[in-house]
């Protein structure tokens, strides 16, 4: 029992350690590797889903769709990092600073992208095409819900 | 009191004027959920581009009131009708100034979403011809283009409000109709078959322009056989 808690603490101040926090403009980098990654992965589903419903694949759906969920999941949350609410990753970055101080609205967007992400890796795997295409529109909501509340316009 | 009735909207302004009312509102709609409904926001935006295009046309070889050189707000008309003494037929001079602005305001709105994006998995059908920059750009002026627009439509709705409410004249009626009850003046004449079908030829290649289905194939999808690599 002791054994194990100290395991447990020690578990703890490694992974510390190792989650430093990632410098402003290398989370900047991050976080919009991963959004241009899942953007990839989206324009994919709708390519099979929606422009030529022929190519439907149901490997390469499930595929697109885990890397969608598993970004998801990766807790990305942490790459906004204090003074990263401006500068430049591999461009300026588009973020509103209200992000940073919503925490509330944040976690709202955040938690229904997540819920729908999930989602989308579930009926993937069932291949069900038609299923998937609805669900494919509710997680494009959800990336939406973020940009319309977050995200600054280019001008 | 000698009222007459005439004939004020032909049938092709009117018909112009309620599908643009129910493709904006359904514009509205599907652009603010987003997700699927993207696709139709496409699809309706085209369709706005050809009812815009059809009323520039015939905003010329349309019938009387439908012309613009019938209704253009000059300053005489604008100071005459501010002063209460615009005796005219058909658009006054302030409303004048709505049916352009609004125009010019959807033509911006389409003319800007054809080329824009979402980041998410929606591009526009002309957006690879200007680029990711320029359409990211075109993207911004989209989303302001739009609260400029809810504002002139809440405009032009309180405007008929107030015709009704207080100067007790009902503006939608006519609209409906085409007939309007009036003290002076002449049924519209001119906007025949063939003025109608010039718009409407004009209007069709304006949306085919729009839907980028010009544009030369994306490179065809490879081979069957040559799937991609498993990794």
């Amino acid at each position: 029992m002791k054994s194990k808690l100290v395991a447990a603490l020690l578990a703890t101040v490694v992974a510390g350690s190792a989650f430093a926090q990632a410098k402003p403009e290398d989370a900047i980098k991050f976080r919009q590797a991963g959004y241009t990654f899942m953007a990839w992965n989206m324009g994919k589903l709708k390519g099979m889903l929606v422009d030529n419903p022929a190519s439907f694949n149901k490997e390469q759906a499930i595929a697109a769709a885990n890397l969608i969920a598993a970004t998801a999941n990766s807790g990305m949350g942490a790459l906004y990092v204090p003074g990263s609410d401006k500068g430049v990753g591999f461009k300026e970055t588009r973020v509103k600073h209200e992000l940073f101080t919503d925490k509330e609205g944040v976690g709202k967007v955040a938690v229904a992208f997540n819920k729908e992400a999930n989602e989308l890796a579930k009926v993937a795997a069932t291949g069900d095409a038609a299923a998937l295409k609805a669900q494919f529109g509710k997680v494009g909501e959800t990336c939406k819900g973020c940009h319309d509340k977050f995200r600054k316009d280019e001008h | 009191m000698n009222s007459k009735r005439i004939r004020l909207w032909d049938l092709p302004t009117r018909l112009f004027h309620w599908l643009l009312v129910l493709s904006v509102a359904a514009a509205i709609v599907s652009g603010q959920v987003g997700g699927n409904f993207i696709d139709w926001h496409a699809r309706i935006g085209l369709f706005i581009v050809g009812l815009v295009v059809f009323r520039l046309v015939w905003g010329v070889a349309g019938s009387t009131y439908a012309r613009f050189s019938q209704f253009f707000p000059t300053p005489a008309k604008v100071k005459a009708y501010l002063g209460g003494d615009w005796k005219g037929v058909g658009h006054n001079p302030l409303g004048a100034f709505s049916v352009i602005g609004l125009l010019a305001l959807l033509a911006l709105q389409v003319g800007s979403g054809l080329f824009a994006n979402d980041d998410i998995a929606f591009v526009g059908p002309l957006a690879d011809l200007v680029g990711k920059e320029l359409s990211n750009r075109l993207t911004g002026l989209h989303h302001k283009a739009a609260n400029l627009l809810f504002l002139l439509i809440a405009l032009h709705v309180a405007a008929i409000v107030f015709y009704v409410r207080v100067k007790k004249e009902n503006l939608v009626k006519p609209m409906l109709t085409g007939w309007k009850e009036v003290e002076a003046g002449e049924s519209a004449k001119g906007g025949g078959l063939l003025a109608l079908l010039l718009a409407l030829a004009l209007a069709s290649g304006a949306v085919y322009g729009a839907s980028g289905a010009w544009l030369p194939a994306p490179p065809p999808a490879p081979p069957a056989a040559e799937a991609p690599p498993s990794w």
